[in-house]
């Protein structure tokens, strides 16, 4: 069976519609439409990560805009892709409700559905940028925990929907409310009203649902195992500190959990509670108490440390205090040890002698017993190693949250050091720098680099420049350095979380490093040239992405400010509804179009989305040349060319001479500008191939057959080689063995009605090499002003509103890359081979008497080469 | 011979932009002052003048255009430039008609509205001095 009859009876057993030559131009019409409308839908999902970084100020009516711009043109993509398609992808209308429902919810303040806010949730698991479900310390644990990877115990969360369907269960909503107005209203003071509340809520049961939530959690472990049960209201170590207002239970065996829960949940209507959250203008029900359980650690030494040592006048020191035990120097007895450690390698450790030691550490409460003699030495107990490693992590967590910190830690009896909690350290006002101060440091330090670059993400970072450009460096990297790269390569998303700062010479704020950044809040400045030759290795320096500035040495001053200041924007509702909207529009899960999942169902995001409907929409043009194998009365053309593919070409009117007659045309009776310029190029020498091409009928039908075979597990109905065509348009699919290219363009007088599209995919070789060669398309692509995108082998490269001329000009530049990405399908082995091959490519683009693909605007000149023996 | 320190006016309903452009301006060497309420905005500026006011278009009870005319009516010599995430052609010339400095839409790049602050200083200065 010929591949004709195989299509043939693909096609016969597929009974779909058959479309007619007056569909075709608005099928083609609409096909352009949906490649308008995917561009658009990147451009807003693009654009809403740029404002992530920081630089924006944006308030809550350009996010709820941007999210009802995207439905748009999401709900425009799926009717597309249904009119394209004989309406076989309704389904998709409810993936929309589906992905964008939740989006509506999130920007209305509401998390309303009950798979979205669970009753409980393990820590490791809990969704960041949801302080309202978690509590503060709950949220900030996960987060040390989860982008980090620093030491939490094992816990979880019941959240505050489990806080509001207890009231609910408990019919207590309607008294609570009550209760309060009439405090409010001062019919009652707020003893009598906390002694009230806190009754009704020991008195209570736990729901049927959440009691079962928790026992879920306590499952599998050791049963001596006991738990710190610790208050996690929403506000608290937030932005708001209610830092010992409530409660928090330690060593709670697992079947007293659930009377713990209510305890701590009483605690909420502390009457110190109270009064703190009528001081800060919270209304009484808008409270609710999440409560984190954490395994117990059990301590041979615990304490608290402060990322900044303001009470020794210290702040470029971590102050650490030590007391043996657990739990000693938080609730005030016990001997006291005071360490201070210097922020920077070698972190030296000064241990304060007992003179020393008078005094409590500010916020927190320290019992006036101090070490006086070694009970057991404190070198064994605490020996510095393990220090030096507790004020590395407190400095990490410091410039993650971009605030003084306070931490709560322990170390068990292997020796492990434990994250127990970290919240804001409240700095006295007079401990800020002041302003004036900041701008004088800034304006007398010597500057190395001023307005260059794009933020990748806002905020003041300092430390060593440390080079990275290859895996050893990456290696070395030391925490707390700033990291300079002459790259943006997605590997070096293993150090993000490590450095002070990132200064690429390469890349964009939309582009990968500069996601990661932001998912770190790790300062970022990108595409500044010259920065690995100006910025000397090892040197000190301070990076303020907020004004593009490298200054030489550390500006004291205006770091400080930095972590002192009262907003940190990362943390503003603003940004954490952004981030929340993001993580449900930006990621990519649908990658791969042979997966199970690659269906309506399987689409998560707004973008698994666009990258479906795309798909779809180029699977549906592709199945068009299966229906015109069937004789319906369509006049296909086939293309007599010396290179060695059967093309078909349809057109859709003015592409073919109207003089032409039989079934088979040859380049000088095409009439289609995009076609005649693309495969010009394609049948110069050397450019389809290297090797002589055998140019008889037969030669070209063995060579297709020949290319189809070497790709075993090809479906040999996915589709022909076929050119839609008019005078100005031109849509082409090649399947060039393991590759698959399609164009799609269209060149008019108007540049407004002009695009060029260009889609790659495929290879035969592992994904690392095919990926070198989708970036060194996208290189040589991006060189000459493509829009490129590249998702694994994928690489999508578009411009749009360009002349004719240059519309011309990219398009045998397209032509040159689909022959020579043909050539090197398995040469790439090594990063380092993308370098030369692109200067191959740039070198045999401009032999004499040439156009090169950025130079050309004078049309065609290349001559016609249908001959054999050349 | 040191530069004063010119005083701007931030007022925007939306606490972000204030909360955001404080600090940001600060840094520069600005001494700023931030308000969400416009009527309360209202009532300062007729007892405080300033050198510079950035204020949101459309905002409750008092929107930008109207505050524009209070602003030039009570110091003509501050430079007022105009924030909004409606900027249409019309409001826009018709607020070049009341003298606003320039304007900006929303969302905007910190270094951009530090640029056009930095205009209007430049200006304020420059007649500072011919004066």
């Amino acid at each position: 069976m010929n591949i004709w009859q195989r299509l043939r009876a693909v096609y016969t057993r597929r009974l779909r519609r058959s479309p007619t030559p007056l569909d075709l131009p608005v099928i083609f019409e609409h096909f352009q439409e949906i490649l308008a409308d995917n561009q658009k839908a990147m451009e807003i999902i693009t654009d809403l990560g740029e404002k992530a970084g920081g630089e924006y100020i944006f308030d809550w009516h350009y996010l709820a805009d941007a999210v009802q711009r995207l439905q748009d043109v999401l709900l425009h993509l799926v009717k597309g892709l249904n009119l394209v398609a004989d309406n076989r992808y309704t389904e998709l209308y409810q993936t929309l409700d589906r992905i964008f429902l939740p989006l509506e919810a999130e920007l209305r303040g509401r998390l309303n559905l009950a798979a979205e806010a669970p009753l409980v949730c393990p820590l490791g698991e809990l969704p960041l940028d949801h302080p309202e479900m978690a509590g503060g310390k709950a949220s900030n644990l996960a987060e040390i925990s989860q982008r980090l990877s620093l030491p939490v115990p094992a816990g979880f969360v019941i959240t505050t929907q489990a806080y509001r369907r207890y009231l609910e269960h408990n019919h207590f909503d309607e008294r609570l409310h009550t209760i309060l107005e009439n405090w409010q209203a001062g019919l009652a003071d707020e003893r009598q009203s906390s002694r009230q509340i806190q009754y009704h809520i020991l008195a209570g049961t736990v729901p049927v649902d959440v009691a079962r939530a928790i026992r879920s959690q306590l499952e599998g472990g050791k049963k001596e195992k006991t738990w710190a049960v610790r208050s996690s209201a929403y506000g608290e170590d937030g932005e708001l500190s209610f830092a010992g207002l409530h409660k928090s239970l330690l060593g709670v065996a697992g079947k007293n959990l659930l009377s713990a829960y209510k305890e701590v949940v009483a605690s909420l209507y502390n009457p110190e509670a109270l009064i703190y959250r009528q001081k800060m203008g919270l209304l009484g029900e808008e409270a609710a108490m999440a409560v984190l359980c954490q395994e117990m650690v059990s301590a041979r030494v615990s304490g608290v440390a402060h990322s900044r040592a303001l009470e020794m006048a210290a702040p470029d020191q971590v102050i650490i205090y030590a007391a043996p035990g657990p739990g000693q120097v938080v609730q005030g007895q016990g001997r006291v040890q005071r360490l201070l450690v210097h922020a920077d390698p070698p972190f030296p450790v000064t241990w304060l002698p007992d003179d020393q030691t008078n005094g409590g550490p500010g916020t927190v409460a320290v019992g006036s017993d101090h070490v006086e003699g070694p009970g057991e030495p404190w070198h064994e107990l605490l020996p510095e190693p393990l220090v030096r490693q507790l004020a590395t992590w407190v400095s990490a967590i410091e410039r993650y949250f971009k605030r003084a910190q306070e931490i709560e830690w322990a170390v068990d009896s292997e020796g492990q050091v434990w994250i127990l909690q970290s919240r804001n350290l409240l700095i006295p006002q007079e401990k800020v720098p002041a302003i004036e101060d900041v701008c004088a440091s800034c304006a007398t330090q010597p500057v190395l680099l001023r307005d260059v670059g794009a933020v990748a993400h806002a905020g003041v970072g300092a430390g060593p420049v440390f080079k990275v450009q290859s895996d050893e460096d990456m290696g070395r990297f030391p925490a707390g350095a700033i990291m300079v790269t002459p790259f943006t390569a997605p590997w070096l998303a293993l150090i993000v979380p490590k450095a002070a700062g990132i200064i690429a010479e390469r890349g964009s704020a939309a582009g990968h490093l500069a996601t990661i950044a932001r998912e770190f809040r790790v300062p970022a400045l990108v595409g500044v040239p010259d920065a690995m030759k100006i910025l000397p290795d090892g040197e000190e320096i301070t990076l303020d992405t907020y004004n593009r500035c490298i200054y030489q040495g550390q500006v004291r001053a205006l770091l400080d400010y930095e972590l002192l200041h009262p907003l940190v924007f990362e943390d503003s509702a603003e940004f954490r509804l952004l981030r929340r909207l993001l993580r449900r529009i930006a990621p990519l899960r649908l990658t791969d179009p042979q997966a199970p999942d690659f269906t309506p169902a399987g689409c998560t995001t707004v973008h698994d989305m666009v990258r479906y409907i795309h798909e779809k929409a180029v699977q549906e043009l592709m199945d068009i040349p299966k229906s015109l194998s069937h004789p319906s009365g369509v006049q296909v053309w086939t293309l007599l060319s010396n290179v060695p593919l059967d093309l078909k070409i349809l057109d859709l009117g003015g592409g073919i001479d109207p003089e032409a007659s039989g079934s088979k045309v040859t380049l000088e009776q095409v009439r289609s500008r995009p076609l005649r310029a693309l495969w010009e190029i394609l049948s110069l020498p050397g450019v389809w191939s290297t090797e002589p091409i055998p140019v008889d009928f037969q030669g070209m039908m063995s060579s297709l057959t020949r290319t189809r075979t070497e790709s075993p597990g090809m479906e040999t109905g996915a589709g022909i080689d076929l050119a839609v065509v008019s005078d100005t348009y031109l849509n082409l699919h090649l399947r060039l063995g393991y590759h698959f290219n399609l164009v799609d363009a269209r060149m008019e007088e108007e540049p407004v009605h002009n695009h060029l599209y260009f889609r790659f995919l495929g290879g035969v070789t592992d994904i690392t090499r095919r990926s070198r060669r989708a970036q060194l398309l996208a290189r040589i692509l991006s060189r000459h002003h493509f829009k490129v995108d590249v998702k694994g082998d994928l690489v999508i490269a578009r411009v749009l509103h360009l002349s004719a001329a240059e519309i011309e000009t990219r398009l045998r530049l397209v032509g040159r890359l689909i022959g020579f990405t043909r050539q090197l399908d398995i040469l790439l082995r090594r990063d380092e081979d993308v370098d030369q091959f692109e200067q191959t490519f740039f070198q045999q683009i401009s032999p004499p008497g040439e156009d090169t693909a950025e130079g050309g605007q004078h049309g065609t000149t290349a001559p016609e080469n249908p001959g054999p023996g050349r | 011979m040191e530069q004063r320190r010119l005083k701007i006016l931030v007022l925007d309903d939306e606490p972000i932009v204030c909360k955001r452009l404080k600090p940001n301006l600060e840094k520069v060497g600005f001494e700023v002052d931030i308000f969400t309420d416009s009527t309360e905005a209202l009532h300062h500026i007729q007892e405080h003048p300033y050198d510079i006011v950035i204020t949101d278009l459309k905002m409750k009870i008092v929107d930008g255009m109207r505050f524009l005319k209070e602003v030039k009516k009570n110091s003509p010599q501050t430079e007022v430039i105009i924030i909004t995430g409606f900027a249409t052609l019309e409001t826009a010339k018709e607020s070049y008609k009341q003298g606003v400095f320039d304007f900006i839409a929303k969302p905007f790049k910190l270094g951009e509205i530090q640029k056009v602050v930095e205009q209007a200083a430049a200006k304020i200065r420059a007649s500072e001095k011919a004066g």
